[in-house]
Formats: structure tokens, C-alpha cells, sequence
């Protein structure tokens, strides 16, 4: 919709739009302050994922290649029966911290490492090379839970960082220009409509001036004819 | 609230999770990935107890588009993925919200 068709020019709504424009430019500066804080927050928790990163990948291959050992020396049998017997079940807790108004987990793990006599699966039938395999798959989930921890504050982070990075644009791009143009679009009506009135005026005062002369005119034949009678 | 973790891939990747003490898992041969993994992380999602679930990089590749975008999005739980590269849709997600690849070495 043309912007003539919702102002009214008019000094109540020109006042109304520089109100409102005043505002919109305050908070595309506190957004644009959000977003850059956001941003700083994110490359600290990136830094420390990308070192979280790695410890999964080298977490991973060592528990990989216990597994395949045991596999290869025990058989594939005696493994998936070791894991068919285990016990505890690794619990992870999630509490909550706010970075910026992003609203964050903290990721505990419980019952993640075990003692060998805790795992379930009966010592005498298993071998160390199962006790090993299932120590590094332990301590590969520990290392998971931690990337879970800041893969989901980086989810989250980016989300608000999108989130207030389109609110900014369109407080940039689209609000305040609209609000702009609405405002020139009234001052320059009320200049031309104090033109008109001006002018308006002055006809006005012309035509007076007029009557007036004519006036004058008539009474002076008026009079010159009283004169002459 | 006290939650689980689920593993979802081929036998050979959740034997090693399952001895480790998981209990929520899904095994899918290779063979039956294409037609069996949607329906196997679709169901781990939708679990309220499950708080992260763990599956091989390259079994993304056998999602659907919606599952796969879904398993890249979610929180809770939120999908945590080993082996291959393991960035690709957070790198994109970067670039989209910041502007710049902060990832590029």
C-alpha cells in the first residue's frame, strides 16, 4: 500500500511518525548491539567445539578400533553377548543457563563410567579385550554428552542470532525508510498546503482591495454628482 | 529431568553403545537403510526421556530431506553425529547467520 494511503498529513500524525521513527532507531541500535554480543558469545563456545570435535573423532577411533579387537580375538558373538548383558543405563541430566537471553543446557552425565565389576556382563566368560572396548565407549560418551552440551548452545545461538539479525534488517531496510518517506511525504504536503493557504490569502486580499476600490470609486462619482447638483 | 541416550546406525556401531550401557537403540542392517532409518530416528525423536542420540555421519546421507533436516535442527534431544566430516549442515548454518565461514581452516 502506497504510503499516501495510510498518513493523514497532518501535524498530530507527522509528530506520531518522528515518535515512532526515534524509537525504531533506538532499538535497531540495542538489536544491532544484541547481535554483535551474540556473535562474540559464539565464537567462544565455536573455539571450544571445534576442540570438542576432535576429541570426539579421536574418542571414536580408539573405541572403534577396541571394539574391532575384540571382535576380531573374541568373535562377534562374544561382544554383542557382553552388550546384550549390561546393567546401568548412562543417564544424562539437563539443567538450563542463559547466555544473552538464549536460554542454553548443561548436560550432566551420571552412571557413564563404571567400575569393571559394575558393567553386568559376567567377568569369568569375558575378556579384558571387552573390558577395554566398553571403557573407551564410555569415554567416547562422555565426550558426547559434551558435544551435545555445545552443539545445542550453538543451535540455539545461532537460531537468535538469525532471529535478531532479520529484525535488524528489517528495522534497517523496510520500517524506518517507510517511516521515513511517510515523514517527508507529510512535511512536503503541509509546505505545499501552507502554500495554498498563502496564496489563498493573498486572492483573498487582492479581491478586498478590489471592492474596496470600486467602492471608493462610487463614492467619489457619488459624490462629484451631489457636487455638481 | 533424567534422560537417556539412544543410538541409531548398523549393528556394528551400536555394539560398541550398547556395551558402553545404552539401552535405546535401533539397529538397521546397511541393506535397509534407505527404507527403515526415516521411521527409526523419526521414532528416537519423538521419545520424551531421550535426551541425545548418536548416529554415524554418513547415515544422514540415507534420511529423507525432512528427517534429515529435522535431525539437524533438533534440541531436544539433539542428534549428535561421529565419523565423516560432522559439520556440514552446522558450517551452513554459520555462513547463513553470521555472514562468513568461521569454520574455514
Amino acid at each position: 500500500m502506497a504510503i499516501e494511503d495510510e498518513v493523514k498529513p497532518t501535524r498530530k500524525d507527522l509528530m506520531e511518525i518522528k515518535e515512532r521513527i526515534e524509537l525504531s532507531e533506538q532499538g535497531h541500535e540495542t538489536l544491532e548491539k544484541k547481535r554483535d554480543g551474540l556473535i562474540m558469545e559464539f565464537m567462544e563456545i565455536l573455539e571450544e567445539s571445534q576442540d570438542v570435535r576432535e576429541n570426539l573423532s579421536d574418542d571414536y577411533e580408539r573405541a572403534q578400533k577396541r571394539i574391532d579387537k575384540a571382535r576380531a580375538l573374541d568373535g562377534d558373538v562374544a561382544v554383542r553377548g557382553a552388550a546384550s548383558a549390561r546393567a546401568e543405563t548412562p543417564r544424562i541430566t539437563l539443567e538450563s543457563k542463559n547466555i544473552m537471553g538464549v536460554v542454553v543446557p548443561q548436560i550432566e552425565g551420571s552412571k557413564v563410567q563404571k567400575d569393571v565389576g559394575e558393567r553386568g556382563y559376567s567377568l569369568l566368560e569375558t575378556s579384558a579385550r571387552i573390558d577395554e572396548a566398553a571403557e573407551a565407549y564410555e569415554e567416547l560418551l562422555d565426550t558426547i554428552i559434551l558435544a551435545a552440551e555445545i552443539e545445542t548452545a550453538m543451535k540455539k545461538m545461532l537460531e537468535e542470532i538469525e532471529k535478531t539479525k532479520r529484525r535488524v534488517n528489517a528495522l534497517e531496510f523496510k520500517l524506518i525508510p517507510e517511516l521515513k518517506d511517510a515523514q517527508e511525504f507529510i512535511e512536503l504536503r503541509l509546505e505545499e498546503m501552507e502554500r495554498e493557504e498563502i496564496f489563498r490569502l493573498k486572492k483573498i486580499k487582492e479581491k478586498k482591495e478590489q471592492e474596496e476600490k470600486e467602492e471608493r470609486a462610487r463614492e467619489d462619482m457619488f459624490d462629484e454628482s451631489a457636487t455638481e447638483a | 529431568m533424567s534422560r537417556r541416550i539412544a543410538v541409531v546406525g548398523a549393528p556394528s556401531f551400536t555394539t560398541g553403545f550398547r556395551l558402553a550401557g545404552v539401552d535405546e537403540f535401533r539397529e538397521i542392517r546397511d541393506e535397509n537403510k534407505d527404507d527403515e532409518l526415516d521411521g527409526a530416528v523419526e521414532d528416537v525423536l519423538s521419545l520424551d526421556d531421550i535426551g541425545i542420540v548418536v548416529m554415524h555421519q554418513d547415515d544422514l546421507d540415507h534420511l529423507s530431506h525432512e528427517v534429515r533436516e529435522n535431525a539437524e535442527t533438533s534440541v531436544e534431544p539433539v542428534v549428535v553425529t561421529l565419523g565423516g566430516e560432522g559439520e556440514g549442515a552446522l558450517r551452513e548454518k554459520i555462513k547463513r547467520a553470521i555472514g562468513i565461514d568461521l569454520m574455514e581452516q
